[in-house]
């Protein structure tokens, strides 16, 4: 068997919630070494959506949602706004490939730590920002989450009932869209990389990542109206009426047999049993140190010569801090004990931030 | 059309699909600067039917979802099911590093063009394959739309007010989504194949990209197995959700440390330390009042005030945007997103260390999509 796509590439993650988190997650599956960066007084938030009381022993490594995103990397905890947090992170990027964030628009210059110093120190560094509205623009240091994001796309303005109001959808579908997006431009970067022997700086501006996908600018309510089949409403009634009577599955399977494209609407624990899926073996059992043993959706990226799957559970935080500040950085035991005195890294974060 | 000084120029993508999801795939590496080449079926590629069209009237070159859609990208008719074509299909082949296709599974095995004959005229191929339901299991045949991969996702049973019935994101989500991923998935290919010499078929399933983001409902369920995911409409509570202003909607998603900036941005300044409110969890516990206070508020509002005024003052409320917002936009509009031909940005900046962000951006002026043949 090969290697995993990207054995050997390393990955400095400075993202937290969630669309940062898909993007660096898809690259872990795919086999970058990927290294999630906290800090004591900055952690990532979705380890605060425990669905657990919050006196359970290390709660913040018990995340349900923090545990799916960021499974396959690892975890160090180092403070970038300390002068000493700042000096170990530039080393640490003179031996990797790639720098991806997706803070507030400004948070990367505040913290002197841009582009350009980045890539003083690494002529071949990647480096991708994820900021909501983009780096530039009367409007780019405006906050938005993937929600907010869906809301300025048109997306929220297109979807919903014919005679209701603009919808959210289900989920936070600026984020994941984003994610895979900056993955996307990595992989072209590196492509670039190995012809002119330098990186670049990489933009994904996530509103405009998402204005993409409603992209033929089509106003389906109004078109709806416009070209409604004759007869519509009355149609929807008789299959109604036929539907009415069977389970969803007995509906789609009839139709899907008589060659009419059909599917139940499945749940969230419908698609988790879905028999389909289980036969592709998406799901895939981990191991945690501090969460237990539980199933998980593998790598949907299915490649015939190198097959990703989970091989690491998400790290807790700062689990790796002696393989990164020790082993990729050198630093001796005592230099890392000053560090934790100092609560520039650590194994506890302060769970206030988030309260 | 690729640009000459682009160095993905290199890159040469063959698209055998026939829907949103592989053309968006394409049009990606179109955008970027890739060489992509539509082989389209006699009679022309599928998306030249769909509307809408200029004065509702169909022609195969005005479809807007096809202009769209075919962007950066050059075109030549070819019947791969044809002696001749499958000839042609062979030659174009021995130079391009991406095909992508989005039959149903087992037909290009059938044509004779599967992935080891794809892999022995070209060593480095990466063959892409985008589907609804992947290309095995009880699924992988069964016939699909955009609409029926999406209910099989997930994300519909999410998505709609409670009491009614589930709802469709607004235009072809699923297959956005699947055509998204699977850019991302061949580019990367496409790099290990030509670095490492590692030819590859990706197998990319409308299903299980929906399903790998369904936020943290899955987990939730997986790990917890507690059910969260009954749909909830609008509003997920004071903080998350979509609210009614006196002109329009605005959209609220306010994390714990948001909470003092989105107090300010209400005009309530009080709000920051009322014990009610003064952690997640208290606010939870009393979201019932602070709904009220946000309903209350919102229907004084103007939406684009609010947009503004709350963009200033660093809290995470967005107007909900018509497309005619776009047009509008300040933003939009000093990023130049909008280009000169018929597409409009990718959304990605890629930033040659050498020039400035805003010449990288203004110096492109996209190709519109080729006619046919």
């Amino acid at each position: 068997m090969e290697r995993l796509p990207l054995h050997g590439v390393r990955v400095l993650d400075l993202t937290m919630a969630w669309a940062g988190p898909y993007a660096t997650r898809l690259l872990a599956d795919m086999g970058a070494e990927v290294i999630k960066i906290e800090a004591v007084n900055n952690w990532d938030l979705l380890r605060a959506f425990t669905g657990q009381p919050p006196n359970v022993e290390r709660v913040w490594n018990k995340s349900p949602y923090f545990n799916h995103v960021n499974r396959n990397k690892y975890g160090c905890a180092l403070d970038l706004s300390h002068p000493r947090g700042k000096e170990l992170f530039l080393r640490l990027v003179a031996v990797s490939d790639a720098v991806i964030e997706n803070f507030r628009s400004e948070v990367m210059e505040n913290l002197g730590l841009t582009y350009e110093v980045l890539s003083q120190v690494k002529p071949q560094l990647i480096f991708i920002s994820m900021p909501s509205h983009g780096k530039t623009g009367p409007e780019a240091h405006f906050i938005a989450y993937g929600t907010n994001v869906e809301q300025l796309s048109g997306l929220c303005h297109l979807t919903g009932y014919a005679d209701g109001p603009p919808q959210k959808t289900g989920i936070s579908y600026g984020d994941p869209m984003a994610g895979v997006a900056a993955a996307g431009a990595l992989a072209l970067a590196r492509w670039q990389r190995r012809r002119r022997g330098r990186g670049q700086y990489v933009e994904v501006a996530q509103r405009e990542n998402l204005i993409n996908v409603i992209g033929e600018y089509k106003d389906e309510r109004f078109a709806d109206v416009v070209s409604r089949y004759r007869n519509q409403d009355a149609l929807d009634a008789i299959i109604a009426a036929w539907t009415k009577e069977r389970t969803k599955e007995q509906a789609a399977d009839a139709l899907a047999a008589a060659g009419v494209p059909a599917s139940p609407v499945l749940s969230v624990p419908e698609v988790f049993q879905s028999e389909h899926l289980r036969s592709r073996r998406f799901f895939e059992t981990v191991a945690h140190a501090d969460a237990g043993t539980w199933e998980m959706e593998g790598p949907h990226w299915r490649f015939s010569e190198t097959p990703g799957h989970v091989r690491l559970p998400a790290p807790c935080f700062g689990e790796h801090n002696d393989y990164v500040l020790r082993g990729l950085l050198g630093l001796s035991e005592e230099e890392v004990e000053a560090l934790r005195t100092e609560g520039i890294t650590g194994e506890t974060p302060n769970w206030a931030v988030h309260e | 059309m690729s640009d000459p000084d682009s160095s993905l120029a290199d890159l040469r993508v063959l698209d055998l699909s026939d829907g949103v999801a592989g053309a968006y795939c394409t049009k990606l590496f179109g955008d970027y600067g890739a060489e992509v080449l539509i082989l389209e079926p006699p009679g022309g590629h599928p998306l030249r039917r769909h509307g809408p069209f200029p004065k509702d009237r169909p022609d195969p070159e005005t479809g807007a979802l096809w202009l769209y859609l075919g962007t950066n990208k050059r075109s030549v008719t070819l019947d791969i099911a044809r002696p001749t074509g499958a000839a042609l299909f062979r030659r174009l082949l021995a130079e391009a590093e991406v095909v992508v296709e989005s039959f149903p599974p087992g037909r290009m095995d059938a044509l004779g063009l599967g992935f080891e004959e794809l892999r022995r005229i070209k060593r480095r191929i990466v063959l892409l394959s985008v589907t609804p339901y992947g290309q095995d299991g009880p699924w992988a045949g069964r016939p699909a739309t955009n609409l029926t991969a999406f209910a099989a996702g997930g994300q519909m049973s999410l998505t709609g007010e409670p009491d009614r019935e589930p709802l469709k994101n607004a235009g072809y989500q699923a297959e956005y989504q699947a055509g998204l991923q699977a850019f991302a998935a061949a580019a990367l290919a496409a790099h290990y194949a030509d670095a490492f010499d590692v030819p590859q078929h990706i197998g990319i399933a409308a299903m299980e990209c929906m399903a790998s983001v369904l936020e943290l409902y899955l987990p939730w369920w997986a790990y917890l197995k507690r059910d969260i995911s009954k749909r909830r409409g609008n509003v997920m509570s004071g903080m998350v959700g979509v609210f009614p202003t006196a002109d329009g909607h605005i959209g609220l998603h306010v994390m714990p440390r948001n909470w003092p900036w989105f107090c300010r941005a209400l005009g309530r300044e009080d709000l920051i330390e009322d014990e009610r409110f003064r952690t997640n969890y208290s606010r939870l516990q009393h979201n019932d009042e602070l709904e009220a206070i946000v309903y209350a508020w919102a229907a004084e509002q103007k939406a684009k005030d609010v947009y503004r005024r709350a963009g200033e003052a660093r809290a995470p409320i967005a107007s909900v945007h018509t497309l005619q917002d776009h047009l509008d936009s300040p933003q939009l509009r000093a990023r130049e997103y909008f280009h000169a031909a018929a597409g409009c940005g990718s959304g990605v900046t890629m930033v040659d260390q050498n020039r400035s962000l805003k010449a990288a951006a203004s110096g492109r002026e996209d190709a519109p999509a080729f006619r046919l043949g």
